[in-house]
């Protein structure tokens, strides 16, 4: 049976009223959250989302991330650095390792107007996977870590963390200053970032400097034991050995390096920072490697960055609470520089501050495209501490 | 080439103590422990925060681990598997359900694990134990592959003869053979699935100590690695036999080690499980399997 017209037009007339109710409750709600984020200008409130590892394999550098970014924003905000009463807020969420998740969550953050800008995953692959995602969505998001290809692939996409390779020939340039010619690699193939610097860049650097590599052992990121690498490294006596591998699989090659009965030079990378070799022991002793921030740089800017951390955290700052810190920082100068936290406004600011380039507390920050370049610096592991080796670079 | 062969006895062994463990309960309750990696890596990390605390020589480390990992196996058994496989109404669901719960409880103590650690590795440094560095007839070895190595093939020919010759061992392959039988025999399933499991959980704290002291450290990740091996090991030696378990440890261990030494670390997976995936196409029971499906 049908209703009466004059019902009809009744029951259209209050579904209308309350669609339009709904709408300006909605960006009520948007306003009172810190406006929607396509809207120029600076509002009182700029929200940010960190979607990141908290938990799972490489929660370390999500955490570390997510601790840097939280100190820059508590500045920023103190200082009143984009204006009186602005205030950067940023809500985390677990990727959990994860790239399903990972995909997941972005999925919702980019649906969410009231977001401004995103600070992406750290795993590569999972960035990677996001990183078309940010495309579509048009929000400027800011990863750190992430060294695969693909991620920073568009005007959206930015990271703040410079690939190993840009600052390694510090260790090729240490090697050839101190006559340790001859050469023995040691790494994992199946890692991208140390794939290619095990096979591409380390190769060129060390024929430009005058270095002979002996050897070349690919391991898998799977392996566990190095008995039978190490043995036959120790057997070719190299003057030193460049190490490229991941944190757990550092600690057992280098002990069973020195068990094999090599006591030469070992250089390793930065993943070998933030204290991962306290548990090598004696073993671990002595190691160099490039890296692109140690609480032992010796700048104004790092050591305000580091007394700040210790004072919050109650510990020293690592690698990927800098490169948090800095990406938050870059953030907050793109909102100043564009004059807009729109998502639009910051992707302009962004891409004005890397044309300028900015000092940090990884030194002085220089950009290609949307990627950051740092100077970076070569420390020794004493067994308890980084000290640092080149007074060049960020020192 | 004899220091290749030491090698590869010393990761044999490794491998050989993780998998006896899982074979055990595998080939005699039916239980596919999925959990039996999160339970090494577990074990090793309760004696990590333990030697965090107070410095223990090798022994007590040892020790500590073995016990975590006896009582994280039984508190699975009876939380975990022995209501799933009473509640189920067949053997086959109550097979899969074992393993998707292995692979639930398997996730809690690698989330403490990750959230305590933050992923870092760790080891025992605490530990009042250094190992020692000696040549045998050229031969270089640590006090730390002495130990694993006798303890791996001590253990690995105990649990073989125990199975095959005791009491209780021909209970529990009686369980293996037909459970329903072995109970109307007098088997008492329960209490042996209990104990199988509680020795299957002391070996994985073996290993993991073991392995700990061997490496240095392990991170959170590196009972799952291991898992896969230990997976290998039992299909490539045959589901039901210790000794087939023992042989698999070291034919893997063994390919790994070739491959190594001939410069091509980026093939130890691909060649070693390759290896035994030839062997199951030619001998689909494993190298010391049966061809009717009876276990141990």
């Amino acid at each position: 049976m049908r209703a009466p017209h004059r019902w009809r037009r009744l029951r259209r007339a209050t579904a209308c009223a309350l669609a339009v109710v709904a709408a300006v409750a909605m960006s009520g709600c948007d306003a009172a959250q810190g406006g929607i984020a396509t809207q120029e200008g600076i509002p009182e409130e700029i929200k940010l989302l960190g979607v990141r590892d908290q938990t799972g394999p490489v929660a370390y550098a999500g955490i570390g991330g997510a601790r840097g970014g939280e100190l820059a924003i508590s500045e920023i905000n103190r200082s009143g650095f984009l204006g009186d009463g602005v205030k950067l807020t940023i809500e985390e969420i677990d990727t959990a390792g994860s790239i399903e998740t990972a995909s997941a969550e972005m999925a919702q953050a980019t649906a969410d107007r009231t977001v401004h800008a995103i600070m992406g995953p750290t795993q590569g692959q999972q960035a990677a996977t996001v990183a078309p995602m940010v495309e579509r969505a048009q929000v400027p998001t800011i990863f750190t870590q992430a060294g695969s290809d693909g991620v920073v692939v568009n005007d959206y996409t930015y990271r703040a963390t410079a690939p190993m390779a840009s600052y390694y020939d510090l260790a090729t340039e240490y090697l050839a200053d101190k006559r340790l010619g001859d050469v023995s690699v040691l790494y994992n193939a199946t890692f991208p970032t140390f794939a290619e610097i095990g096979k591409g860049s380390l190769p060129k650097q060390a024929e430009q400097h005058g270095l002979d590599i002996i050897s070349s052992t690919p391991v898998q990121s799977t392996t566990q034991d190095f008995t039978t690498p190490v043995r036959s490294i120790a057997g070719e006596d190299p003057d030193a050995v460049v190490m490229l591998l991941t944190e757990p699989q550092s600690v057992t090659a280098l002990t069973q390096l020195r068990q094999a009965g090599y006591d030469g030079q070992v250089m390793a990378t930065s993943v070998q920072g933030g204290g991962n070799l306290t548990e090598a022991g004696k073993h671990g002793e002595g190691v160099i490697y490039p890296t692109d921030f140690s609480p032992a740089l010796t700048s104004e800017k790092a050591r305000d960055f580091v007394a700040a951390f210790q004072e919050r955290f109650g510990q020293k700052p690592d690698v990927y609470a800098a490169e948090g810190y800095d990406g938050m920082w870059w953030l907050a100068r793109a909102i100043k520089a564009s004059g807009s936290a729109s998502r639009e406004g910051i992707k302009r600011g962004l891409q004005q501050v890397a044309k300028e380039g900015f000092d940090g507390a990884m030194g002085e920050l220089t950009f290609e495209g949307n990627d950051m370049r740092v100077p970076g610096v070569l420390v020794r592991w004493n067994g308890t501490s980084e000290e640092l080796v080149s007074r060049g670079g960020a020192s | 080439m004899a220091q290749h062969i030491l090698n590869a006895v010393a990761l044999g062994s490794v491998y050989l103590v993780f998998a006896l463990g899982m074979a055990l309960a595998w080939s005699t309750i039916g239980i596919l422990n999925f959990a039996h990696g999160a339970t090494f890596m577990f074990s090793a990390f309760t004696a990590h925060v333990i030697t965090q605390q107070v410095a223990l020589p090798m022994p007590a480390v040892v020790l500590i681990a073995v016990a975590a990992g006896a009582l994280i196996a039984t508190l699975t058994q009876v939380l975990a598997f022995g209501p799933i496989m009473r509640r189920a109404t067949e053997h086959r669901a109550a097979e899969l359900r074992i393993l998707i719960g292995g692979i639930g409880v398997a996730a809690i103590p690698l989330a403490i694990a990750e959230r305590v650690t933050a992923s870092a590795p760790f080891g025992f440094r605490g530990s009042t134990y250094q190992a020692q560095v000696f040549e045998v007839f050229g031969l270089r070895m640590t006090t730390t592959v002495l130990v694993i190595v006798v303890a791996g093939i001590g253990i690995g020919v105990g649990v073989w003869r125990w199975l095959a010759t005791s009491r209780q061992g021909l209970a529990l392959r009686a369980i293996g053979v037909d459970s329903e039988t072995a109970s109307l025999m007098g088997v008492d399933r329960a209490t042996l699935a209990l104990g199988t499991m509680a020795t299957s959980g002391a070996l994985a704290g073996l290993a993991g100590a073991l392995l700990t002291f061997q490496l240095g450290a392990i991170a959170p990740a590196s009972g799952d690695q291991l898992l896969i091996k230990a997976f290998a090991i039992v299909v490539l030696g045959g589901l039901g036999s210790m000794g087939g378990v023992i042989v698999g440890a070291f034919v893997l261990a063994g390919a790994e080690t070739f491959v190594l030494a001939m410069n091509q670390g980026t093939w130890v997976d691909a060649v070693s499980f390759g290896l035994i995936f030839l062997v199951l196409l030619l001998r689909p029971q494993g190298l010391f399997g049966r061809k009717e499906v009876r276990r141990t």
